[in-house]
């Protein structure tokens, strides 16, 4: 137990800049681990604040947002060293967080509220607050700007929110607890039927289901390659991640990924997609010309949102 | 070690979630709730291991020192029983599935108004790079809440029926702390839980809290002749120091203030600032002088049945009389 407390004690000390740095968020250990992206060693362990989940860079570059869920509060981090720039304290429950293409709007949904809060990305002053059936997820953006699509995990369903009014434009359901969603090349909308084992394509202009694909058990999260040219779906119930065509949606490939796969990115030269492993609390780096699991990394628990910086 | 142990522990955990929740959650269409199972799937693990520490730790002090030989095995028993029940079964049950919701949808009700509790580690941002310290304080708060929660369950009628089930055992050893009502347990559930919303405990800091708490809770009802001495007495409730709360002539009626002392869970310092401390360090039998050694012995659940008798009693309307107070249950 010394030990334990010794750790988490001197760990606060901040680190100097790295170059390819990896940040992930110990959802369960109210923790940030900054990891070293060339070596694939955990550098530090940081505590953050409560019940961190998700983070993702400033339109800018110059910040990365994490977002503590529990503690109601975004924490700027510096993005190659991960040492801790300002808090923003009374952002209610910021579970996922969204900055619209036009940098314009920024996004928080709590699934522990069952709300969603829009607001003016420039000064993060409240627009509109909305009440949302249970658990609101994951968020797409329209390209244009003018609309959020949010998954309501617990309704099965997704909902359209106009930003500027704030008014709901549809919810239509499309499939057992629905989590990931993200824009297609082609203006359609793909969605992670986590309570499946696919992935649902959904019009954006109503919410009707065009069609599912296959993926694999507990269908998840997206993340789109830089040159467009494969999207990978993480399966969380059957461990895998799926690559799939952008353009067609038809599965390429399927590569194993211990630990219940959830966020994924990719290093700085596009090799290797790291993805977190919820429930062995560790890091999964996979080689993506050969889809073979090339080592994990131990963090702390629930490791949840993750971003590899690029060196600068 | 104890962080790689804890790494080890998460991912056998990781490995049965796995293996055998996650495909079942699947199965049922209850794929929502996998992060707050696997969460307090977490706590309950917690629960086991702060049962085999708080056992590997007493019983060797048990074996070395005794206060009083081990004659009534069958009471043990239904400690025994008791730990495995509650502990593992039924207290993570009832802060899931009542607890945790009712939180959520306070705090919901709450931050839709604009409403925002923070933390105590909000208030002092400087806590927030000390997670030790902010832990401190809380075990520091929780035992000033536990402190006057035994100080009512002994002023209360209606309290005392149910608490006097943990006084009957004249047989004290490790186990003995979870021997308590159904009733009493949830009320403890929702007292803690909701000084643990107010003051704004992090869930993910329970299991630490747990494991201290439960260790400090066994070795003081240990059948172990230890004390802590003059000024160890002043930080930490030790076996002597609960053994006197718990003697034959302290635990009966009329509660807490007529012979009463020795309340405190942790921090013996509640008792001496409140006047209940006893400088006593002697041994004493433990039990209650009105209820013989075959109320400790009844089963589990004769016994439980046996707590809502005495509530009942307790509750029944008395007729006024000048004589002296009636114990319930008798």
């Amino acid at each position: 137990m010394l030990r334990l407390l010794a750790l988490l004690v001197t760990v606060a000390v901040p680190v100097s800049a790295l170059a390819n740095t990896v940040i992930v968020l110990n959802s369960d250990d109210d923790s940030m681990s900054v990891i070293s992206g060339s070596d694939r060693k955990e550098l530090s362990r940081v505590p953050i604040g409560r019940a961190p989940h998700h983070l993702m860079l400033t339109p800018d570059g110059q910040d990365l947002i994490v977002a503590n869920a529990g503690g109601n509060e975004l924490v700027f981090v510096d993005p190659s060293s991960g040492a801790i720039r300002r808090r923003l304290p009374k952002i209610a429950d910021p579970y996922q967080v969204g900055f619209s293409p036009d940098a314009k709007w920024f996004v928080t949904t709590s699934d522990r509220l069952d709300r969603v809060d829009i607001y003016d990305a420039a000064g993060f002053t409240l627009a509109h607050r909305l009440s949302m059936p249970r658990m609101p997820s994951h968020m797409a953006f329209a390209p244009d700007s003018s609309r959020v699509f949010i998954t309501l995990q617990a309704t099965d369903s997704v909902v359209a929110i106009d930003l500027a009014s704030g008014n709901v434009l549809w919810t239509q359901p499309v499939g057992p607890q629905p989590a990931g969603i993200w824009m297609t090349p082609a203006g359609t909308l793909v969605v992670g039927i986590m309570g499946s084992n696919h992935i649902a394509e959904v019009d954006p202009a109503d919410g009707h289901v065009i069609r599912t694909v296959e993926t694999g058990r507990g269908a998840h999260n997206f993340l789109a390659a830089p040159d467009g040219k494969a999207l990978y779906v993480s399966n969380r119930v059957a461990s895998t991640i799926s690559v799939l065509d952008p353009a067609t949606l038809s599965v390429v490939r399927t590569i194993s990924a211990p630990g219940g796969p959830d966020d994924m990115a990719f290093s700085p030269d596009g090799t290797e997609l790291w993805a977190t492993g919820r429930w062995r609390s560790q890091v999964d780096v996979i080689d993506l010309a050969t889809g073979a699991l090339k080592g994990t990394i131990p963090v702390g628990r629930s490791p949840h949102g993750i971003y590899v910086d690029a060196a600068r | 070690m104890i962080d790689d142990l804890l790494h080890r522990l998460g991912l056998l955990q990781g490995w049965i979630f796995e293996t055998a929740i996650l495909p079942l959650l699947y199965a049922f269409g209850l794929m929502d709730y996998a992060d707050d199972v696997f969460d307090w799937m977490w706590v309950m693990m917690f629960g086991g291991v702060a049962v085999i520490v708080a056992y590997l730790v007493c019983r060797p002090l048990e074996l070395w020192r005794p206060v009083e030989p081990r004659g009534d095995r069958k009471a043990i028993r239904t400690d025994v029983t008791y730990t495995l029940v509650h502990r593992l079964g039924l207290i993570p049950l009832i802060v899931f599935v009542i607890l945790a919701p009712a939180g959520y949808a306070i705090d919901r009700a709450l931050m839709f108004r604009g409403i925002m509790p923070e933390a105590i580690d909000q208030y002092v941002p400087a806590l927030a790079d000390w997670p030790l310290v902010t832990l401190a304080i809380y075990i520091v708060i929780l035992d000033f809440a536990e402190y006057w929660r035994h100080r009512l369950q002994h002023r209360l009628r209606w309290w005392w029926a149910l608490h006097s089930l943990h006084h009957d055992q004249r047989q004290m050893t490790l186990w003995t702390d979870d021997r308590n009502h159904i009733l009493d347990d949830v009320l403890q559930s929702v007292w803690l839980g909701a000084i643990a919303l107010l003051i704004g405990v992090e869930p993910a800091q329970f299991p630490v809290i747990i494991i201290l708490l439960r260790l400090v809770e066994s070795l003081s009802h240990a059948n172990v002749r230890l004390g802590f001495g003059r000024v160890g007495s002043w930080f930490l409730v030790s076996p002597q120091f609960h053994r006197v709360h718990h003697s034959l002539d302290h635990a009966g009626p009329p509660f807490d203030r007529a012979g009463g002392c020795n309340f405190a869970v942790i921090l013996p310092l509640w008792d001496m600032i409140f006047g209940t401390y006893k400088p006593d360090r002697s041994f004493p039998p433990t039990g209650i002088r009105s209820k013989t050694a075959r109320w400790a012995g009844l089963g589990y659940l004769q016994h439980q049945i046996e707590g809502f008798r005495r509530l009942f009693r307790a509750l029944k309307p008395r007729r006024r009389s000048p004589g002296p107070v009636v114990e319930p249950g008798e």
